[in-house]
């Protein structure tokens, strides 16, 4: 595994320890974010009992706009989108119809949508926002570290804004200051301020 | 007597009738026969004398005849919960590699088995478990975590247990007190298929613990001979009661070492199934006890031994 900058698991368990090392690489690898992890710091202990993980991601991705996967081309009488990528297509149509009505939504076949030009004409159609993939991502990682989490563990906390993310998991009550006493330590030994 | 061991015969759909009738013939019994596409898969008990010839007559059929430990047996794998964590990896890969074995394997999920302090074991799985003729405890990678939970996993069971996790062997036969039947270490939560060859092994190794447990069992056995061989019962029931074949299950008699899982409704066929003649005079209710399953509304047949039947058909 894994391209990250820093991946460490630490365990008093040397066997659990190694396992987990496993169970983590395989699930970001499964779950396709190894490119976004940048760092990744896993601490188990499973007498007190406690799971940690606290990490930083990558740059996360932008916005998804119109003008990404479409060109849009104004006539006389109507602007012609011209979709390049489906991926994002759904989502636009759901947008479309919002903003100008179902009924001047066309759409001929699969890769051109037709608008009238008298209705969308005013707005900056190619800076439209479509989707926001980091809406996703942030409920991927939270997903993933919940899957390498121990599943008993079912009291958690998570926090995941801006490139950090931490994940804290138990069996039992978590206390109050759980992440000053343990969530900050762990990263400040990848040398980042909580 | 003529010896029956247990063999899966795996070839072509093509003249695969000739096959069963021979095995028929022999006086051997099959116990559950697969139709994959172009292949089947016949797991039977054919007399040991007469396996060199079952091989000749599939040789022109590309048929191959292996010996399969667990042919006959219904084992029960038992992971903490049914979630992503066990399956499909640990879960799926344990009951596929023993069914290659032959055993007939049931994935038993517990509702609140996970966890090391709140893990538990309630009394349908309890019971569920216990008609089984082994069963494979799917522990985690803790030694602190097994050690804890497991006595409360197997409270009640009275089937022999085979435990494996991430721990190595030694460590579980340490910490698992009192001792179960087998032990295969260092398989734990494993997220990715079991593929190199180091978890193939394992996996063997887990086969050869849960054969040789099975083994010991039909050891004591022996001593004290079940009034009917199960195989042979099964025969008798899906000759004589027709509706079993209506059934739609992959196998609608399921045998096990010392008894049977009918999966017809205990209401409706239990005294049907009760006053079936297996020899002259001899019905079932007089050699085996006849009882309904915990599993959906089955009918459980546990054969009794010679001892107290007084009666060997």
């Amino acid at each position: 595994m894994p391209p990250l900058n820093y991946f460490v698991v630490e365990s008093p368990d040397e066997v659990g320890r190694a396992a987990y090392e496993r169970i983590a690489a395989d699930v970001l690898q499964d779950l396709d974010l190894i490119k976004v992890v940048d760092r990744l710091h896993i601490y188990v202990d499973p007498k007190v009992p406690i799971f940690v993980a606290a990490g930083l991601l990558r740059h996360m991705p932008r916005a998804i706009r119109v003008a990404d996967f479409a060109n849009v081309n104004r006539g006389e009488t109507e602007v012609v989108l011209d979709i390049g990528d489906e991926t994002y297509l759904a989502p636009l149509l759901q947008k479309l119809w919002i903003l100008y009505g179902k009924e001047n939504v066309d759409q001929p076949d699969r890769f051109t949508v037709v608008l009238p030009a008298g209705v969308a004409g005013e707005e900056e159609l190619e800076q439209l926002v479509v989707a926001d993939p980091s809406e996703t991502l942030y409920k991927d990682v939270i997903y993933a570290l919940q899957y390498i989490a121990p599943e008993g563990f079912k009291v958690r906390r998570q926090y995941i804004r801006d490139e950090k993310f931490y994940y804290v998991a138990s069996e039992d009550t978590l206390s109050g200051d759980i992440v000053e006493t343990l969530v900050a330590p762990i990263f400040a030994k990848m040398g980042v301020t909580l | 007597m003529t010896t029956l061991v247990p063999v899966t015969y795996k070839g072509g759909v093509y003249r695969h009738d000739e096959i069963m009738d021979l095995i028929d013939d022999l006086g051997g019994y099959i116990v559950q026969k697969h139709v994959m596409a172009q292949d089947v898969v016949l797991q039977s008990f054919v007399p040991r004398d007469d396996i060199d010839l079952i091989r000749q007559i599939a040789k022109p059929l590309a048929g191959e005849v292996v010996e399969a430990p667990l042919v006959g047996t219904e084992i029960a794998v038992v992971s903490p919960s049914l979630e992503i964590h066990h399956l499909p990896h640990t879960s799926c890969d344990i009951a596929e590699y023993l069914r290659r074995s032959g055993a007939k394997t049931n994935m038993v999920g517990l509702a609140r088995g996970f966890g090391k302090r709140i893990a538990n074991l309630n009394d349908e799985e309890r019971d569920v478990i216990n008609e089984h003729d082994l069963a494979v405890y799917m522990l985690g990678s803790f030694e602190e975590c097994i050690q804890q939970k497991f006595p409360v996993l197997r409270h009640g069971i009275h089937v022999p247990i085979v435990v494996t996790g991430a721990p190595d062997r030694e460590t579980l036969m340490r910490i698992i007190d009192p001792p179960v039947e087998g032990y295969v270490g260092g398989m734990g939560r494993i997220m990715h298929r079991f593929k190199r060859p180091d978890e193939l092994a394992k996996l063997d190794e887990l086969v050869d613990e849960v054969s040789r447990t099975l083994d010991a069992r039909r050891d004591a056995l022996a001593k004290d001979p079940l009034s009917v061989f199960p195989p042979r019962l099964m025969a008798i029931i899906e000759e004589r009661i027709h509706e079993v074949s209506m059934l739609t299950h992959p196998t609608p008699v399921t045998a096990q070492m010392e008894g049977l899982r009918v999966k017809l409704p205990y209401d409706l066929y239990a005294d049907d199934v009760r006053s079936l003649e297996v020899a002259d005079g001899v019905t079932v209710g007089d050699i085996a006890d006849v009882t309904p399953s915990r599993m959906r509304n089955y009918i459980l047949i546990r054969i009794k031994p010679f001892s107290e039947t007084r009666i060997l058909v």
